[in-house]
C-alpha cells in the first residue's frame, strides 16, 4: 500500500497475497504512475463518455503478465466499456492503453494479433457449425487454411465439443456456447486474454477446466484480465484484483478501508452448546455473533482477532471442526466498498 | 480444456504478421465472402425463393410464348428481353432484403465485433458483404438462364443484345447490393436500412418515371403555331393540306426538357444500352428497343404540325423510330455512372462506420 498513512487513517492490514494494489506495485512510484512500456495490459488515465454519460472517468492500472487479474465492480461501473477499449473496438476520449506493448488506437492490428477476447454476450454465427466458426476465425486472423483446420480440431477437443462439431451452433447450450467462445478467443494463440463473465452458464467440471486453463495460461507468461460478478470464483482464480466503481479504479485509502471492514468468520464445533457458551464466556460481544443452526458467524475486525479467538476456543476445549472466513478476500473487499457507498 | 493444451505464449507465435500484398488481401476477402454466403445466404429460405422465382418467371415466359407464337416469327429477341426485364424486377425486389441488414444485423447479433477483432480490415469486411449479397442475388439470374437459352433456340436472338444486357443486369444487381450493404452500415436499425434500400430502388425504378411525368407538365411551354387546314375536294375525292397564315397559342408538354430524369432509371439504362434492332418499317422489334425508342422520342422538341408528305402508296411519310434513334443521344452510361457513384459512396460510408476502434457511435448502438 502506498497510500500515505495520514494521522487518524486506519492502519492498513497486512495484505493477503490476493491483494496487490494494482496501481501501487512499487511503493516508490507515484500513485497514479504506470509504465506504458510494461508488458501485459497497461491502462493510464483512461476516459470515455457517451454523450453525457461518463462510462469511464479515470482508470489507471496494470495487469501483469504471468498473473490472472480480476476486474470487479457493480453494474454500470464501466467494466464493459473498458473491455471494449482494450479489445480495440472503441477509441478512448483520453488516456493511453497498451496491450502486449501495442496501442489499440494506433496499431489495432498488432493488438488483435496478441489479444483474445471473449465478450459477455457472445455473438455466434448460428447457422455455422463450431468447426466452421473456428476455422473461419482462424482464417480471419491470417492463419493459412491447413493451419486453421488443425487448430480448430485441436480446440474442439479442448472444448469437448467433438459430438457437436458439425452441427449448427444454434443447438449448443449456454455453457457449450461459452466453451466455444473461449475456444474462439484462443484460436490465434494470443498472449493476452480479455474475458467477460467467462464462467456464466458453465457446469462445475467446465469451471474447473476453465480455472486450470487460465492458470496454465498465466503460468506460461500470458496476461489474463477477467471480469466477473462471481466473487468466490474470482477468489479462486485471480491473483490480482482491480476494483472499479462509477468509472474509476478504486484505490488507496478507500480500498484499505474496505478491506478493514468487519468480516464474518464461520465457526462450527462438534458441540454447538459448548461453542456458544465459550463465546460468551470469552467475552465476544453478543451483537457480533450470529447463530445459524450449528454454525456460528462471528464478525471480526482483524485477522489477529480471529487467530486470538481460535486459540482461546481451543484452549477452552471446544471441539472446533471448522474455522474460516465466511467470504473470500475479493468478496469482502467488494462488499466493504458497496457498504461504503450506502 | 486441460492445462497441457494451453499454449505457452513464449512458443513461436503461429500467427505471423499478416501477409502483405494483393494475393493475401484477396484471400482474406474470400474468407469474408464465404462466411457471408454460409451464414446469411445459404439458408432454406433462399433456395425456396429461387425455386419460386424460377417457377413464376417460367410461367410468364411460357404464357408469353404461347400467345405470341401465332403471329410473330423469330420470338427469341422478345422472349429474351422479357426474361431479362423480369430478372431485373425480381432482383431489385430481393437484393435489398439480402443486403439491407448485412452490417447492422451482424451488429445486433454480436458477430460483427467478432470479425472486427481479427486481422480483417474494414474495407475487406464491407466489400466481402457486398460480394456475398451480389453473388446471392445473381442466383436469380442463374435460375432464369434456362429461359434465356430457350429464347436463343427460338431464333432471332441477337448476340450483341445478350452480350450487353447480361453485364448491365449484373452490374445493376451489384449496385443494389452495394447500396444495401452501405446503408446497413450507416443506419443502425436493420429494418430501417432495408426499407431505405427499397425506397432507393423504388426511387430509381418508379420515382424517376413519376418525376418525369410530373416534370413534363411542370416544364410545359406556350408555343405559337400556324394553323393547318385540310380541304376535301368532292369531285376528285382528294384531300389537300395547307399551312395557313393564321396562328394560335397552345400549351405543350416538354419532355425534351426533363428527359434526363429517365436516364437514371435502371430499366431505361438496360434498354438504352442494348443496341436496338429495327424491322423493315423502321420499328424496334423487341421490348428493349421499344423502351429505348420511347426515351429517344422524349428528347425531341415539340414541332409545328405540318402537312405530312404522302407517298404514292398512300402511306404517310413520317420520321421512323430508327431515324429518331439515329439523331438523338444515348444516356445509359450517364445513368450507370450515377448508380455506380452512389454505390461507391454508400460503401465508402459503411467502411468508415465499420472501422474500429470507433470514435463515435450512433445513439443506442451496441458494439459487441
Amino acid at each position: 500500500m502506498s497510500a500515505p498513512a495520514s494521522p487518524g487513517a486506519p492502519e492498513p492490514l497486512p495484505a493477503s497475497p490476493v491483494f496487490v494494489d494494482p496501481v501501487a506495485i512499487d511503493p516508490a512510484r507515484p500513485h497514479d504512475g504506470v509504465d506504458l512500456a510494461a508488458d501485459g495490459i497497461v491502462v493510464d488515465g483512461l476516459r470515455r463518455s457517451f454523450g453525457g454519460v461518463h462510462a469511464v472517468r479515470a482508470m489507471t492500472f496494470h495487469a501483469k503478465p504471468g498473473r490472472v487479474t480480476g476486474l470487479i465492480g457493480p453494474n454500470g461501473a464501466g467494466k464493459t466499456t473498458l473491455m471494449l477499449m482494450l479489445a480495440s473496438l472503441l477509441a478512448p476520449d483520453a488516456g493511453a492503453i497498451r496491450v502486449a506493448g501495442a496501442d489499440p488506437v494506433r496499431d489495432p492490428r498488432a493488438v488483435r494479433r496478441a489479444m483474445g477476447w471473449m465478450p459477455d454476450v457472445l455473438g455466434t454465427w448460428r447457422t455455422l457449425s463450431p468447426r466452421q466458426i473456428l476455422v473461419t476465425v482462424g482464417r480471419l486472423h491470417g492463419l493459412p487454411e491447413r493451419v486453421a483446420r488443425d487448430r480448430a480440431d485441436e480446440l474442439i477437443v479442448q472444448a469437448r465439443l467433438e459430438e457437436l462439431a458439425n452441427r449448427p451452433s444454434r443447438v449448443l447450450s449456454r455453457g457449450q456456447q461459452q466453451r466455444l467462445g473461449l475456444a474462439r478467443a484462443l484460436v490465434h494463440r494470443p498472449r493476452v486474454l480479455l474475458l467477460d463473465e467467462p464462467a456464466a452458464g458453465l457446469d462445475p467440471t467446465s469451471r474447473l477446466e476453465l480455472r486450470e486453463l487460465l492458470r496454465g495460461f498465466a503460468t506460461a507468461g500470458g496476461t489474463v484480465l477477467i471480469s466477473s460478478h462471481d466473487l468466490s470464483e474470482l477468489d479462486e482464480i485471480a491473483q490480482d484484483a482491480v476494483f472499479v466503481d462509477r468509472g474509476e479504479v478504486v484505490g488507496g485509502e478507500r480500498l484499505v478501508l474496505a478491506r478493514q471492514a468487519a468480516r464474518e468468520w464461520r465457526v462450527r464445533a462438534l458441540d454447538p452448546r459448548a461453542l456458544s457458551y465459550q463465546l460468551a464466556s470469552i467475552g465476544v460481544a453478543f451483537d457480533r455473533v450470529r447463530l445459524e443452526g450449528d454454525v456460528a458467524l462471528i464478525a471480526l475486525d482483524r485477522e489477529e482477532h480471529a487467530a486470538d479467538l481460535l486459540q482461546r476456543l481451543v484452549a477452552a476445549g471446544v471441539p472446533i471442526v471448522h474455522f474460516a472466513p465466511a467470504v473470500g478476500d475479493i468478496e469482502r473487499t467488494y462488499l466493504g466498498l458497496a457498504g461504503g457507498r450506502r | 480444456m486441460s492445462q497441457t493444451a494451453t499454449l505457452p505464449p513464449e512458443a513461436p507465435a503461429p500467427v505471423q504478421p499478416p501477409a502483405r500484398g494483393f494475393g493475401a488481401w484477396m484471400r482474406m476477402l474470400g474468407v469474408v465472402v464465404r462466411l457471408e454466403l454460409a451464414q446469411r445466404v445459404r439458408s432454406v429460405a433462399w433456395y425456396v425463393l429461387l425455386v419460386v422465382v424460377g417457377l413464376v418467371v417460367g410461367g410468364v415466359i411460357v404464357v408469353l410464348f404461347l400467345s405470341l407464337a401465332d403471329y410473330q416469327r423469330d420470338l427469341g429477341g422478345a422472349i429474351f428481353s422479357t426474361t431479362i426485364f423480369l430478372v431485373m424486377l425480381v432482383t431489385s425486389l430481393v437484393t435489398p432484403a439480402l443486403s439491407g441488414n448485412a452490417i447492422n444485423g451482424d451488429r445486433d447479433g454480436g458477430t460483427l465485433a467478432a470479425t472486427q477483432v481479427t486481422q480483417v480490415t474494414a474495407g475487406q469486411l464491407v466489400l466481402g458483404k457486398v460480394l456475398g449479397a451480389w453473388i446471392a442475388s445473381l442466383g436469380f439470374l442463374l435460375v432464369c438462364a434456362p429461359f434465356m437459352l430457350g429464347s436463343a433456340l427460338l431464333g432471332g436472338l441477337r448476340i450483341e443484345a445478350v452480350a450487353v444486357a447480361i453485364p448491365v443486369v449484373v452490374v445493376e444487381i451489384g449496385v443494389v447490393s452495394a447500396i444495401g450493404v452501405g446503408l446497413s452500415g450507416l443506419i443502425r436499425r436493420p429494418v430501417l436500412s432495408t426499407v431505405v434500400t427499397y425506397l432507393v430502388v423504388a426511387f430509381f425504378s418508379v420515382g424517376t418515371l413519376i418525376g418525369f411525368g410530373v416534370a413534363t407538365i411542370a416544364f410545359q411551354s406556350e408555343e405559337t403555331y400556324n394553323e393547318v387546314e385540310w380541304d376535301w375536294d368532292e369531285t376528285t375525292d382528294a384531300t389537300t393540306c395547307r399551312v395557313t397564315d393564321r396562328t394560335f397559342e397552345t400549351t405543350v408538354p416538354r419532355p425534351d426538357r426533363v428527359w434526363p430524369l429517365l436516364a437514371a432509371n435502371p430499366y431505361v439504362i438496360l434498354a438504352d444500352a442494348v443496341p436496338p434492332h429495327f424491322d423493315a418499317s423502321g420499328y424496334p422489334d423487341d421490348l428493349l428497343g421499344q423502351i429505348a425508342s420511347g426515351v429517344r422520342y422524349a428528347q425531341l422538341e415539340p414541332v409545328q404540325e405540318e402537312c405530312p408528305e404522302i407517298l404514292p402508296s398512300g402511306a404517310w411519310q413520317g420520321e421512323t423510330a430508327e431515324e429518331v434513334y439515329e439523331r438523338t443521344v444515348p444516356s445509359w452510361f450517364v445513368g450507370l455512372a450515377i448508380h455506380l457513384a452512389l454505390a461507391a459512396l454508400a460503401v465508402w460510408g459503411a467502411i468508415g462506420a465499420v472501422r474500429a476502434p470507433a470514435r463515435t457511435l450512433a445513439p443506442g448502438s451496441r458494439i459487441a
